[in-house]
């Protein structure tokens, strides 16, 4: 409680911080799944770097498409479409995301894949297995389909095959490969994912996340207000919302994008949050009975104390185990990670520093009589 | 004591058995979501006003017949937009007639009717009901196509007014998918007067340059036929609806075609058509493109049916024929969202999910182990519990089970041990007291438990809400990480108390805690 004020302050430095890099800087690169737009995630047979995949995209003017490596050895990536598009109406503006995902997807898969095409040959990286066991059935009777299915299995595993020696592993005889290497191409590269919003659905998340985030709050205004008093719910939603803002500056300085994930992480933290800041409450309503000489600001100081050490115990072991998500769980969720790892931390200073101060404040502005403690 | 312990081991056995029947093996009775499984999700609008439009349409033709069968007189009619229509040039005199005969048999439309001119408008319950239909009527058919298309396990629900989700797992190819639900399949046989044309103005060299009354410009569709415009009636003698069987074929080069055969009654129109029209052609048209353009060479019989051909590839065929069978759509398609997820990520994702998950469970147990000690084992099996009891809900529950899901679990892993913290702190506390350890193991729970319940029921609040608005992936979260919250208050305060009852001796002096 000594460091009530400082508390404040860096708060509103973050807050405030916050707001200037959304509004005024960077600001809060919003995702697939609330702007509109395409995000393509691509593996590679070989290698490729960074900056060859950026002079592709250059020749069919996409260089400004966000590319960034999802895997570890140069040949997993995501490409992010920045093309502002300027279409009629809505539904061209799907279809022309759409389209850029197909010209990204063009662009880097170059000429190979058409020379392999034209000669009739099929592209065994990314044929379906339906396909796939047809073809196998013309030359192995009765064991197209099992042959197929293991093809696909490894390369499902796997992702890409980048060699034909590479399906000696599945067991299948040379007769097959000598097949294979006849009637089929391995392709430069597949398609992992693709996923493409239009903006309608887009503007509807947002205005629907923005709701379901103050209806959340508000609720637990209320929860707090019934289970305690007025005072207490006050400074729930107070904490909440500082919560909600600091999570969302901090991370509005990554470089990541915020998607339906991240905001699922946001109420997330919300619901957490609460749980150490209802301790202290229910153990400062035990010592206001029980020490009834203390004045209110001794007893909030002496309850935060005695439940430092709970809070600091919950909030490290859901850390914790958040950290094994955020190191092990790979790319996708890795966002989602990040942000309860910040949220975690940053609940357990709102709940210590500021939910009290937040009180006392309320208290001595509204209920000075009841400060007075005999 | 001992009774009271019996039917709480019962119980416990029971529920644990029960869990690890619902969810074992995983692989086979969990349900996994696309982003798990690999396939393609789709988010579609149905054009509503497009059936409003047929509607009108069609009217303005039924009220332009009955005019003239009563002798009332009229100008002309035109649509102002879907859903209204206005007459003009009526006869004041006559306005006795015309209101009877627009409440006898326009009974769904509203009327004003101001000396020559009145403007009909359908009443509002119409237009619902219409668009109502048209999205159920949609989701039929896509239902039917997809059905025939061969898809395991597909999602296909009406969502909000006017959407359609389409959520098709194991898919690879989304374009071939997204033509099939697109098309609206309207197919439709006309007489062409000339063509095919390389462009209008040669088109209509014949008709002096304008397009004749009864007739209307169609182009040909590049990839069926050479493009081109042709001029055919505005009437189709023979429509989808009059398709009695459709059926993969070949036409007289062994290329893909699509062969069918039509009812009675279309069939005696087609009959008609082709033994009027011997020597000139007769355009088959889909969503208002010509196909392909036969000449007629002998009169068809009724029962023969003809073939549609014109360089269509295998798949196409096949779609087509799926196409046909399953009935034309309503009103157009819009796709709001489009999502393909690869079967090799979500493979990725099952992993590294499992992997982290691993990680958590075992950094956590570590940690209670040596903090509590003794009594840190009784947290671990009761997370072990917990584990198992989820599990067994989603499974239960037929629940899906997302990445974000798992994302779920790993938290409630987390938080599980919250309650057991709060209470041995407790028991700790009280035992400083000086309480003997039997009290204040009792009273540890029983004093942690509305702080325990509270902390639960704030955060699964949270968890509705992201339920009600979230999408797929985070619906799924939102569930498991309620199931998993309540799972946690059965183990943590009901299992790890019986644990205590059964390991702890009566006149123990200490607690390994």
């Amino acid at each position: 409680m000594k460091y009530k004020y400082v508390a404040l302050a860096i708060t509103g430095i973050i807050v405030l911080s916050g707001i200037l890099n959304v509004t005024a800087g960077k600001g809060l690169k919003l995702g697939v799944d609330f702007g509109g737009g395409t995000l393509v995630r691509i593996m590679f047979k070989e290698p490729v770097s960074i900056r060859d995949m950026r002079n592709l995209l250059n020749d069919i003017g996409l260089g400004n498409s966000v590319i960034q490596e999802t895997g570890k050895n140069m040949r997993e990536y995501q490409i992010r479409t920045m093309q502002v598009v300027k279409a009629g109406g809505q539904q061209e503006e799907l279809e022309a995301h759409e389209i850029l995902a197909n010209r990204v997807i063009e662009a880097l898969r170059g000429d190979e894949g058409k020379a392999g095409l034209e000669k009739g040959l099929k592209d065994l990286n990314n044929i379906d297995e339906k396909s796939l066991s047809s073809l196998l059935e013309l030359s192995f009777p009765d064991k197209g389909q099992e042959f197929a299915q293991k093809i696909i299995s490894y390369r499902v595993e796997n992702g890409i095959i980048s060699d034909f020696s590479e399906l000696e592993r599945t067991g299948l005889g040379q007769e097959v490969l000598t097949t294979l290497k006849e009637k089929t191409f391995l392709g430069k590269l597949t398609v992992i994912s693709r996923e493409t919003v239009g903006p309608q659905v887009g503007a509807d998340l947002r205005r629907k996340a923005t709701q379901a985030t103050i209806w959340a709050l508000l609720g637990m205004l209320v929860y707090i207000a019934f289970r305690f008093k007025l005072a207490y719910g006050v400074s729930a939603i107070f904490t909440l919302t500082q919560d909600v803002l600091i999570s969302l500056s901090i991370y509005s300085f990554s470089n990541r994008e915020i998607n339906l994930p991240i905001i699922a992480g946001v109420l997330t933290i919300v619901g957490f949050s609460i749980n150490d800041t209802i301790v202290i409450f229910d153990r400062i309503r035990e010592n206001l009975k029980i020490m009834r000489k203390e004045s209110f600001e001794n007893v909030l100081n002496v309850s935060i104390n005695q439940c430092l050490g709970r809070t600091l115990i919950t909030s490290g072991t859901v850390f914790l185990t958040l950290l094994a998500l955020f190191i092990f769980g790979g790319d996708v969720i890795n966002d989602f990670a990040f942000i309860m790892l910040i949220g975690t931390i940053e609940g357990v200073y709102s709940t210590v520093y500021l939910s009290c101060p937040v009180v006392l404040f309320w208290q001595k502005l509204f209920k000075p009589k009841r400060m007075i403690r005999k | 004591m001992k009774k009271r312990l019996h039917w709480k081991i019962i119980l416990t056995i029971a529920i644990i058995v029960g869990a690890i029947i619902l969810a074992f093996p995983p692989r086979e009775k969990i349900k996994l979501g696309l982003d798990l499984k690999g396939g393609i999700h789709l988010v579609l609008q149905v054009m509503t006003e497009d059936a409003i439009n047929i509607e009108t349409d069609q009217e303005i033709v039924r009220l332009q017949d009955l005019i003239k069968k009563r002798d009332i007189a009229l100008k002309g009619a035109t649509k102002d937009r879907p859903g209204q229509f206005s007459l003009q040039g009526l006869n004041p005199d006559q306005e006795g007639k015309t209101r009877d005969l627009l409440d006898e048999y326009f009974r769904d439309w509203d009327y004003t009717l101001i000396g020559e001119r009145a403007t009909i408008s359908l009443k509002a319950t119409v237009v619902q009901y219409i668009r109502d239909q048209a999205v159920n009527q949609a989701l039929e058919t896509i239902r039917n196509r997809i059905d025939q298309f061969g898809v395991a396990e597909p999602l296909i629900q009406r969502h909000g007014a006017e959407r359609i989700i389409v959520e098709l797992p194991g898919i690879e190819d989304p374009e071939r998918v997204k033509n099939l639900i697109k098309t609206t399949a309207i197919l439709e046989w006309k007489l062409v007067k000339a063509g095919p044309a390389p462009d209008e103005e040669t088109l209509l060299k014949d008709f002096g340059g304008a397009v004749p009354e009864d007739s209307e410009v169609i182009r040909g569709d590049p990839k069926r036929t050479q493009g081109g415009y042709f001029l055919v009636s505005k009437v189709a003698t023979v429509t989808g609806k009059d398709l009695r069987t459709v059926r993969r074929s070949v036409d007289e080069w062994n290329n893909p075609a699509v062969a069918f055969t039509m009812h009675s009654e279309g069939g005696a129109r087609f009959e008609k058509l082709t033994s009027e029209n011997i020597g000139r052609q007769v355009a088959i048209l889909l969503d208002g493109k010509v196909q392909s353009s036969p000449v007629v060479h002998s009169t068809i019989p009724r029962t023969q049916g003809g073939i549609i051909q014109g360089r269509f590839t295998g798949e196409e065929a096949d779609d087509l024929v799926v196409i046909l069978r399953a009935g034309a759509l309503p009103a157009g398609i819009k796709y709001l969202e489009e999502r393909t997820i690869g079967p090799s990520l979500g493979e990725d994702s099952i992993r590294q999910g499992l992997a982290a998950g691993l990680v958590a469970i075992v950094s956590v147990m570590t940690f209670m182990v040596f903090f509590y000690r003794l009594s840190g084992a009784n947290a671990v099996t009761a997370l072990i519990l917990n584990i198992i009891i989820l599990f067994g809900a989603l499974a239960y529950f037929r629940a899906t089970l997302t990445l974000p899901g798992i994302a779920g679990v790993i938290l409630s892993i987390g938080m599980a041990v919250d309650a057991n913290v709060l209470i041995f702190e407790r028991i700790k506390e009280e035992h400083a007291l000086g309480k003997t350890i039997m009290s204040s193991i009792s009273l540890g729970f029983s004093r942690a438990f509305s702080a325990i319940f509270d902390s639960n029921l704030t955060t699964v609040i949270s968890a509705i809400f992201l339920f009600q608005f979230g999408t797929g992936p985070i619906k799924g979260y939102a569930v498991t990480l309620i199931i998993g919250l309540m799972a946690n208050l059965f183990t943590a305060v009901f299992v790890s108390h019986l644990i205590f009852d059964l390991v702890v001796k009566k006149a123990a002096k200490r607690l390994s805690i």
